[in-house]
C-alpha cells in the first residue's frame, strides 16, 4: 500500500493518466477510411466527443499509419511514418493520441513500441525526421476511443449520460484483430476473452451477444486477393452471431465495418441470410447519448441499421 | 486434490455417424495438465478415450487440441488455468481438421503443405563437388533459430481463419518453414521456393495474428511478412494481386500521404482487367447508391513532401 496522502478529490487513477488526458484534450488520428468511404464514422465521433465533453484535436498533417500493408514492402517505413505523426502530436503539446480504427490502433502501437524500446530505432527514425526539422521524443501513447470511454470517461459515468438506452437491443461485439492481437502490442485487455465492447454495450442499455466470432478476423485485408475468401469469413462470423440471437453488430474498426456491412449480401448464398446491420462504435454510443439519429449517417450503410432501431421502438 | 470434469468430444469415424460427448470426473491436483488429466481418465475410467501424445513436455507437438474453446498443447495447459467455477474442462479436437477418433484428427492436409515445400536443403552445387562443409555465420543462423523451434503441432493452422474457409491456403506453419529455407544461405532454390509458396497463397494471409498463439514463439505471422518482402525484393511473380496490392498501397501513401482506396482497388485488380473489376462492381454500385464511395482522387495531406522524404530515405519500393 502506498503511504502517500492524496488529495481527496483526486481520482485514484489520476497518476496513471497522461498530461493531455487530464485536460481532456486529445490528439486525434482518424485514419484514412474515416476520411474516405466511412465519413459517417468521422462525423459521429466528433458529435460523440461533444457529448462527452472532450476535445479531439485532429492531427491534420498526419499520414496513413501504414495499414499493415506497407510492412509487406519495407520493414522500416511504417515505423518512421508514425514517428512523424507522433512528432506532430508532441509539437501540439498532445501526448495522448486517440484512434477510431482497430487496424490503426494495432499498427500505430506496434510502431511506437518499436521506437520506445530501442534507442537505435528511435535515432534511425529521428535522423530521417531531422531532414525536415522534426523530432519524436517518445512521449506519445496511442489508444483507441473504446479504451478512452472506459479509462477516462468511466462506465458508470457513461451510463449516467445515457438518454436513449438501447432497450435491450441484442448487439454482437466485433473487435477487429488489431485492437486485441498481438497481446504484446495491445495488451489493454485479454485478447482471448476481451469484454470492453460488451461493457460499453451494456452501459448504453443493450444486451451483449457472446459468440465465437467476436475475436475472429473479417478478412478485409484479403478481399481483393482471392474471390470469396473474405466473403466466407464474414459469412461464418455473422452466422455465429445470428445464431446467438444478435440483432445488430458493433465494431470499433471501419475496415471491419466495410467488410461486414458490404459482404453479408454475398455471403448469404453459402452461409444463409444474416443481414445484421453493423454500427460503428461511436455511432451507437452517440445515439444513446442523445445525438439525433439523422446526424449519424445511418443511411450510408448498405444494411440499413434504422430498421432494428424502429423494431425496438428506439426511433420512429 | 480437486474433482475435475473432462467434457470430452467422442467420435469414431469407423463406427459413428455423429459425435457425442462424455463427461468423465477425475480426482487430480488442480495444477495437473489437461494431458495428465486425460491420461488419468484413460487409465482409471475409460481406456477407449483417444488422443495423441508422446513427450508430455511441449516438444513433440502431438497433443494440440481445443481446450475450453482455445487451441493449444494439452501438456502445456494446467487445468486450473482453463477450468470454470465448477471445475469443468471442455476438450475438443483441433478445429480446421477432420476428426478421426475422439481428439485424434487427420493431419494429412497439414503435412501435405510441408511436403510441397521440399523441406530439406537444396544447395546450388552437389555435396560431392563441394570441398568443405557449408559454413553459416552466427548472424545468418540467428534469423533461422526461432523458426527452427517449430514443433509442427499445428496449433497455428487450427487457429487460422483463412484455412477454415479456404483449405488451399498453405497456412502459417508451412509459410514460416518456407522462410527457414528461403533465408538459409546454404540453399540454392530461393526464387523457386518463393514462387512455390506464393502459389500456395502466401498473399492470402489476412494479417489477423491468430497464429501469434504459437506455443513455441515461432511468430509465423512475422515470418510471413518476411517472405512477402523477399518476394518483392527478388521480384518473384510480381504480376499477382498480392504484390501489386502492397506496391500500390505504398505508392498512394507516397503520393498523397493517405491510402487512396479507389486507386488501390484499381491497381490491385488491374485497370484493364475488366472481368476482375466487374466482380467488385456490384459492391461498388451498392456503395455508390448509398453515397459511400471513396473519392476517385485523394487530396495530398499537408506537408506531403515529408512523407516522400521518408520513402526516399528508406528506398521503399512503389512499383
Ligand atoms: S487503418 Fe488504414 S487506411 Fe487507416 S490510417 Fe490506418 S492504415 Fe490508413
Ligand atoms: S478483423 Fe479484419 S479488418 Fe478488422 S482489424 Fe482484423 S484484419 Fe483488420
Ligand atoms: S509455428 Fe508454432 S503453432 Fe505452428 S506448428 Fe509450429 S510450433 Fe506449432
Ligand atoms: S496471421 Fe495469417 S497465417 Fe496467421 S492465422 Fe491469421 S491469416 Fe492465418
Ligand atoms: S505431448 Fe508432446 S507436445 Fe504435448
Amino acid at each position: 500500500m502506498s503511504t502517500t496522502l492524496l488529495p481527496e478529490d483526486l481520482p485514484l487513477d489520476a497518476h496513471t493518466r497522461t498530461r493531455s488526458a487530464q485536460t481532456k484534450r486529445y490528439g486525434f488520428f482518424p485514419g484514412c477510411v474515416a476520411k474516405e468511404s466511412c465519413k459517417e464514422l468521422f462525423n459521429s465521433t466528433m458529435l460523440l466527443a461533444d457529448k462527452l465533453g472532450i476535445e479531439l484535436i485532429e492531427l491534420t498533417a498526419a499520414s496513413c499509419c501504414g495499414a499493415s500493408v506497407v510492412n509487406d514492402v519495407n520493414r522500416d517505413v511504417a515505423r518512421v511514418l508514425n514517428a512523424r505523426t507522433y512528432a506532430q502530436a508532441e509539437a501540439l503539446g498532445l501526448d495522448d493520441v486517440i484512434t477510431i480504427c482497430s487496424t490503426c490502433t494495432g499498427h500505430m502501437r506496434a510502431a511506437n513500441k518499436e521506437l520506445r524500446e530501442s534507442e537505435a530505432r528511435m535515432d534511425h527514425a529521428n535522423a530521417i525526421l531531422g531532414k525536415f526539422g522534426a523530432k519524436y521524443q517518445g512521449t506519445v501513447t496511442v489508444r483507441h476511443l473504446l479504451w478512452l470511454l472506459i479509462d477516462d470517461i468511466g462506465l458508470d459515468n457513461l451510463r449516467s449520460m445515457v438518454v436513449h438506452p438501447l432497450n435491450g437491443l441484442k448487439v454482437a461485439p466485433f473487435y477487429g484483430c488489431h485492437i486485441i492481437r498481438p497481446e504484446s502490442v495491445n495488451g489493454w485487455e485479454s485478447a482471448r476473452n476481451p469484454h470492453s465492447l460488451e461493457d460499453v454495450i451494456e452501459a448504453i442499455g443493450g444486451e451483449a451477444v457472446d459468440y465465437a466470432g467476436k475475436t475472429r478476423c473479417c478478412g478485409f485485408h484479403i478481399q481483393l486477393e482471392k474471390d470469396n475468401v473474405a466473403t466466407d469469413m464474414v459469412g461464418q462470423n455473422m452466422r455465429m452471431a445470428k445464431e446467438r440471437g444478435a440483432e445488430a453488430v458493433i465494431t470499433p474498426c471501419p475496415l471491419c465495418h466495410l467488410a461486414l456491412d458490404g459482404y453479408q449480401a454475398d455471403s448469404a448464398a453459402r452461409w444463409g441470410r444474416t443481414d445484421l446491420p453493423t454500427f460503428h462504435l461511436p455511432q451507437l454510443v452517440a445515439f444513446a447519448l442523445g445525438v439525433p439519429p439523422d446526424k449519424l449517417g445511418l443511411n450510408k450503410h448498405l444494411i440499413d441499421p434504422r430498421d432494428v432501431l424502429v423494431d425496438r421502438d428506439l426511433i420512429a | 486434490m480437486a474433482k475435475i470434469t473432462l467434457d470430452i468430444f467422442r467420435f469414431d469415424e469407423a463406427t459413428d455417424a455423429v459425435p457425442h460427448r462424455d463427461a468423465v470426473v477425475v480426482d487430480v491436483p488442480e495444477t495437473t495438465t489437461v494431458l495428465d488429466a486425460l491420461e488419468t481418465a484413460k487409465a482409471e475410467i475409460d481406456g477407449s478415450i483417444s488422443f495423441r501424445r508422446s513427450c508430455r513436455s511441449a516438444i513433440c507437438g502431438s497433443c494440440s487440441m481445443n481446450i475450453n474453446g482455445i487451441t493449444g498443447l494439452a501438456c502445456k495447459t494446467p487445468c486450473n488455468t482453463v477450468m470454470d467455477e465448477k471445475g469443468v474442462v471442455v476438450v475438443d479436437p483441433m478445429p480446421n481438421f477432420q476428426p478421426m477418433k475422439d481428439l485424434v484428427v487427420h493431419m494429412d492436409p497439414f503435412w501435405d503443405k510441408y511436403s510441397r515445400l521440399k523441406p530439406y536443403l537444396q544447395p546450388a552445387d552437389a555435396d560431392s563437388t563441394h570441398e568443405r562443409e557449408r559454413r553459416v555465420s552466427p548472424e545468418d543462423m540467428k534469423k533461422l533459430v526461432d523458426v527452427a523451434n517449430c514443433i509442427m503441432c499445428a496449433t497455428c493452422y487450427a487457429l487460422c481463419p483463412v484455412v477454415s474457409v479456404d483449405p488451399a491456403f498453405a497456412g502459417p506453419a508451412a509459410i514460416a518453414y518456407a522462410y527457414r529455407f528461403i533465408e538459409d544461405v546454404r540453399d540454392g532454390q530461393r526464387k523457386e521456393r518463393i514462387a512455390q509458396i506464393s502459389e500456395d497463397y502466401l498473399w492470402l494471409c489476412a494479417h489477423c495474428y491468430a497464429c501469434s498463439y504459437c506455443p513455441k514463439h515461432v511468430d509465423p505471422h512475422d515470418r510471413i511478412i518476411d517472405v512477402k518482402r523477399a518476394s518483392i525484393k527478388d521480384r518473384v511473380l510480381m504480376n499477382e494481386r498480392g504484390p501489386r496490392h502492397a506496391l500500390v498501397v505504398s505508392k498512394t501513401i507516397k503520393q498523397t500521404g493517405m491510402l487512396a482506396e479507389t486507386e488501390v482497388i484499381q491497381g490491385t485488380i488491374g485497370r484493364f482487367n475488366v472481368r476482375g473489376l466487374l466482380k467488385v462492381a456490384p459492391l461498388g454500385l451498392r456503395m455508390a447508391a448509398k453515397g459511400k464511395m471513396p473519392p476517385p482522387f485523394v487530396k495530398p495531406i499537408p506537408k506531403v513532401d515529408e512523407v516522400r522524404t521518408i520513402f526516399e530515405a528508406l528506398e521503399v519500393p512503389v512499383s
